[in-house]
């Protein structure tokens, strides 16, 4: 009752909270206090502004990546969905001559029926996530290819890569902007929709959850939508970033999201977490790279910290949970 | 409204080009690289790296791993960190302007070097001419079959600007001797020895009388002598390479596997290139809008001179 009462009183609190994800969040402003002792150029509004452009295409994967997480599922088949949807796009605006907004419907069409066929091997043929997303992995980008047969497709119109290079207002560039509508959606409807508590109902116990009149199955189906479609719409962004589409695009993205929301504090077993916690794990990945550009570490350096990184966050987070 | 846009970048462009000019100083280089696993890339590093040191001239390298995305977010840092010349080598199929764009808004000179983005243009492109050199290494083994059998060629990444200048520089040779048949070719994504090596065994499975093989750059090439060997072929299977990777050019001095021939780069040559250009144009000099260091026809008489010092 008392925890009710609290819920109701500290609603705005509540809603800029960051449960579960202090430990990354101290991570990230320590991180950022040592690489702005350690290089002039880090600590800079314009750099703060690059690495968010940099963050976009894997923030809004790592969100779809946390709904299916969250639901103790997984989908290692992003990073083929987003070059599936560029090139659908790139086909479609370029090769076919249709307006954009036809263009990148048919992106997220696209992907949104990869989606639902990787939710529905997972429901209704019992195939176990990781499997039926592998598959999928494996059919997204082998359909990517067939469409250019292995070749990229560049003469986007030119508004289109200006809207990842312009930043109006001196702050915002339009790709970026889609990303803090993401993030901002899933965040409230996470927190505060019937929808989003069930996703933690069924990562806790699915069986409860059915017991709790929760239709298990169907909300299953559309959280790898919701994965595929931001996946796709991550291609979009990626693709008005390049200026050009390519088959190739996206290897091995499955890696960095799951990377991005295990350091955001949500367990790989289902049931904890969020948005926010995965937020701040975009950041860190984000930050840390681009510091390690600024200092001039050496490339192959930096796969070593980088790894370190991710096993220390999940460390701390999982002895602070047992203490 | 498109012109309109386009004209305003290349207003701020100028009048930031104009601003820099005066300046002139070249004191940190940045160096995009798509992949330095790749021997051919680490190479060309190490010639920018050694001729900028000899200047005392600060180099930055970023490696994008092969993904185009990777680099448009490490230019900016390299941009953010000051560079006053950028050498840009783009990853990927997609050569992506971006970068260049990026670089050309702040003022910054762009030494473009192996590959070049449609559409947006650098200083100066510095890059080996594949078409030539890719048909003298085909002529080479064709030469040494006698100009007749079967033949197999195996690419690498589809669509990038060394595949397709390589093939049409081999097709030459092939179409100019009308004994020789294209049997099979087969695309691989990395350039890579283990791709090589599948694709030819899988190449030696369909076409078991295969007498020659070009594998478009010496790390398919070994992987295709490899499974020559292991098919038993090695007398019978001639197999040209390319590149001069330093691993092939130590298998070719040993002169006892199928593997015969390459094309070496002048690696370190277009690094020295690079970062001269790159000093040039900040000086505000004209450089040649393209320079070709031309690729060295290599059999294993000439390997072990280029094993000691790689041109």
């Amino acid at each position: 009752m008392t925890a009710d009462q609290d819920v109701g009183k500290s609603r705005l609190l509540d809603m800029i909270s960051i449960r579960g994800a202090t430990g990354p969040l101290i991570g990230l402003l320590l991180l950022c206090v040592f690489l702005s002792i350690a290089t002039d150029s880090f600590l800079s509004f314009r750099n703060f502004l690059n690495i968010l452009d940099q963050i976009t295409v894997l923030g809004i994967m790592a969100v779809g990546m946390t709904f299916v997480i969250l639901i103790g599922g997984i989908d290692l088949s992003v990073g083929s969905v987003l070059a599936l949807s560029m090139m659908v796009l790139g086909y479609l605006n370029v090769e076919a001559g249709m307006p954009m907004a036809i263009a990148i419907s048919g992106a997220l069409l696209a992907s949104a029926i990869a989606g639902a066929v990787s939710g529905l091997l997972i429901t209704a043929f019992r195939i176990p996530a990781f499997i039926a997303t592998l598959a999928m992995m494996s059919i997204a980008r082998g359909v990517a290819n067939m469409i250019t047969n292995g070749s990229q497709i560049i003469g986007f119109p030119a508004w289109f890569n200006m809207g990842a290079i312009i930043r109006y207002g001196g702050f915002l560039t339009m790709t970026v902007a889609v990303m803090l509508i993401v993030f901002t959606v899933a965040t409230l409807y996470l927190r505060y929709r019937e929808g989003g508590r069930s996703l933690y109902a069924i990562g806790g116990n699915p069986e409860v959850a059915r017991l709790a009149g929760i239709n298990v199955q169907r909300t299953t189906v559309l959280v790898y939508v919701a994965s595929a479609v931001l996946s796709g719409l991550a291609g979009v962004l990626l693709a008005a970033r390049l200026d050009a589409v390519q088959p190739s695009s996206g290897v091995a993205y499955e890696l960095d999201a799951i990377a991005a929301v295990v350091i955001g504090g949500t367990s790989l077993s289902g049931g904890t977490g969020g948005v926010v916690g995965t937020i701040v794990g975009v950041l860190i990945i984000g930050v840390l790279r681009n510091g390690l550009n600024l200092i001039g570490v050496s490339p192959f350096l930096q796969a070593v910290i980088i790894g370190s990184v991710i096993v220390l966050a999940v460390a701390v987070e999982t002895i602070k949970r047992r203490s | 409204m498109k012109t309109t846009m386009k004209a305003m970048v290349a207003a701020v462009a100028t009048t930031l080009m104009a601003g820099s000019a005066l300046a002139g100083d070249v004191n940190k280089i940045g160096l995009a690289v798509p992949n330095l696993q790749a021997d051919f890339f680490n190479q060309i590093k190490l010639g920018v790296e050694a001729y900028a040191g000899e200047k005392s001239i600060e180099v930055i390298v970023v490696d994008a791993k092969n993904d185009t995305a990777t680099q448009v977010n490490q230019v900016q840092d390299l941009i953010t960190q000051g560079i006053d010349a950028f050498i840009y080598i783009p990853a990927g199929a997609a050569a992506a302007a971006v970068p260049t764009r990026l670089a050309r808004a702040e003022g910054i000179p762009v030494i473009n070097v192996d590959r070049t983005p449609e559409g947006a243009p650098g200083d100066t492109f510095i890059a080996g001419e594949s078409v030539e050199s890719a048909y003298q290494v085909c002529n080479h083994i064709i030469g040494l079959a006698e100009g007749k059998g079967k033949m197999a060629i195996i690419h690498g990444q589809k669509g990038t600007t060394p595949e397709v200048d390589r093939f049409k520089g081999c097709k030459r040779a092939i179409d100019e001797n009308p004994d020789i048949e294209l049997v099979t070719q087969q695309w691989s994504q990395m350039w890579s020895p283990d791709e090589g090596f599948s694709i030819a065994q899988n190449m030696l499975q369909a076409h078991p009388d295969i007498k020659l093989i070009f594998g478009q750059a010496d790390g398919l090439a070994m992987g295709a002598a490899k499974a020559v060997d292991v098919a038993g072929l090695s007398d019978t299977v001639i197999i040209g390479g390319y590149d001069g990777d330093v691993a092939a050019l130590e298998y070719l001095a040993k002169c006892e596997g199928p593997f015969i021939v390459t094309a070496t780069q002048s690696t370190q040559l277009m690094g020295r290139l690079a970062v001269d250009s790159a000093l040039k144009v900040a000086a505000g000099e004209d450089v040649p809008e393209r320079q070709i260091p031309n690729a060295v026809l290599t059999t294993c008489a000439d390997a072990p001179k280029f094993v000691e010092k790689h041109p």
